[in-house]
C-alpha cells in the first residue's frame, strides 16, 4: 500500500491554518490571520514568509492611516498545493 | 503550533479555518438603522400629506429619503470597505443581494407610479427577501424574523386601502424588521469587533 507524500510546507499546523483561512476568502489582513489562528505575530510572520517564498501566497504591503498594512492572498499555485494536500490526507484516512 | 499532525487533525484544522473564513464580517447595523429611520420618516410624512393633490409633492418624502440614504450609505460603504480586515465572498453575496434588491425596487417604482398605482405593498413584500436572506447569511435570527414581518405586512397591505392601516403596517414592519434588528446587530458588532 503506497501513500501519497504530504507537502512538507503545508503539513505544519500553523502554515496549514493560514492557507486554509485564505482558501475561504479573497484576501485577508495580517492582523486577521493573527487573530484567527491565535498565534503570535512573529510566528505568523515567519510562516507567511515561507509560504510566500514557495509561491503559495502573495503578500501586499501598503499603508492605511499612516500605519503599515499587510494583506495576504492565496495564489493559484497555493490553491493547487492545498487541493493536492487535502486529497492526500483523504487518501490516508480512507486506507 | 509547530508540530506534525495526524491526517485527522489536519482535516479538522482545515474545516475549522475554512468555517471561520466563511463568516461574514460586514458591519451592517448602520444601514438598517439609517434606512429604518429614513423610511419611517418618509411614510409618516406621506401620511401627513395624504390630502395634498396627487403629484410630485406626495412622493417627495420618498425621494428625499432615498437621496439622503443613498448618499450616506455610499459614503459609509466606501469608508467601511477600506477598513475591512478580510475580503470575504459572503460579504460580496450580501452586497449583490441588496444591489439586486435596489434594482428591482427601482423597476417596481418605474412600473407602478406612472400608472398611479401604489408601489408600497409590493416594495414591502420585496423588502422581506434581502432582509430574510441577510439574516440567514449572518445567522442572525432577528433579521430572519424581520424579513418574515415584511412579507406578512406586504400581504395585508395588498388587501387594504386604509391609509392609516397602511402607514401603521409599514412603520411597524420597518421598526421591527430594520430598527430593532439593527440595534441588536450593532450591540453584537460592538462586542465581537469594536470599531
Amino acid at each position: 500500500m503506497s501513500f501519497a507524500p504530504l507537502d512538507p510546507l503545508l503539513h505544519n499546523q500553523l502554515r496549514l491554518a493560514v492557507v486554509s483561512l485564505l482558501v475561504g476568502v479573497d484576501s485577508a489582513e495580517f492582523t486577521f490571520i493573527v487573530e484567527s489562528t491565535g498565534a503570535t505575530r512573529g510566528n505568523i510572520s515567519v510562516q507567511i514568509t515561507k509560504l510566500k517564498e514557495a509561491g503559495y501566497i502573495s503578500v501586499t504591503k501598503s499603508f492605511r492611516d499612516n500605519y503599515p498594512l499587510t494583506t495576504c492572498k492565496l495564489t493559484a499555485k497555493g490553491l493547487r498545493a492545498f487541493e493536492k494536500y487535502v486529497e492526500a490526507i483523504r487518501g490516508y484516512l480512507d486506507k | 503550533m509547530e508540530r506534525d499532525m495526524t491526517p485527522d487533525e489536519s482535516l479538522r484544522l482545515i474545516e475549522s479555518m475554512i468555517g471561520q473564513a466563511k463568516k461574514s464580517f460586514s458591519r451592517m447595523s448602520f444601514y438598517f438603522l439609517l434606512w429604518g429611520v429614513l423610511l419611517i420618516g418618509a411614510m409618516i410624512a406621506t401620511y401627513i400629506m395624504r390630502d395634498a393633490p396627487p403629484g410630485p409633492v406626495q412622493g417627495a418624502a420618498w425621494g428625499v429619503a432615498g437621496l439622503i440614504g443613498g448618499i450616506l450609505s455610499s459614503i459609509h460603504g466606501a469608508r467601511q470597505g477600506k477598513r475591512e480586515p478580510v475580503n470575504n465572498p459572503m460579504d460580496r453575496v450580501i452586497g449583490w443581494l441588496w444591489g439586486a434588491f435596489v434594482i428591482t425596487l427601482l423597476i417596481t417604482i418605474a412600473c407602478t407610479v406612472p400608472h398611479h398605482r401604489d408601489p408600497g405593498p409590493m416594495i414591502t413584500l420585496l423588502t422581506g427577501l434581502p432582509t430574510f436572506m441577510t439574516g440567514q447569511i449572518l445567522r442572525f435570527r432577528p433579521l430572519i424574523i424581520g424579513g418574515m414581518l415584511f412579507w406578512f405586512a406586504g400581504i395585508i397591505m395588498h388587501f387594504t386601502d386604509d391609509v392609516l392601516l397602511l402607514t401603521v403596517l409599514y412603520c411597524s414592519a420597518m421598526f421591527f424588521g430594520y430598527i430593532v434588528p439593527g440595534l441588536m446587530l450593532k450591540r453584537q458588532e460592538n462586542v465581537l469587533r469594536p470599531a
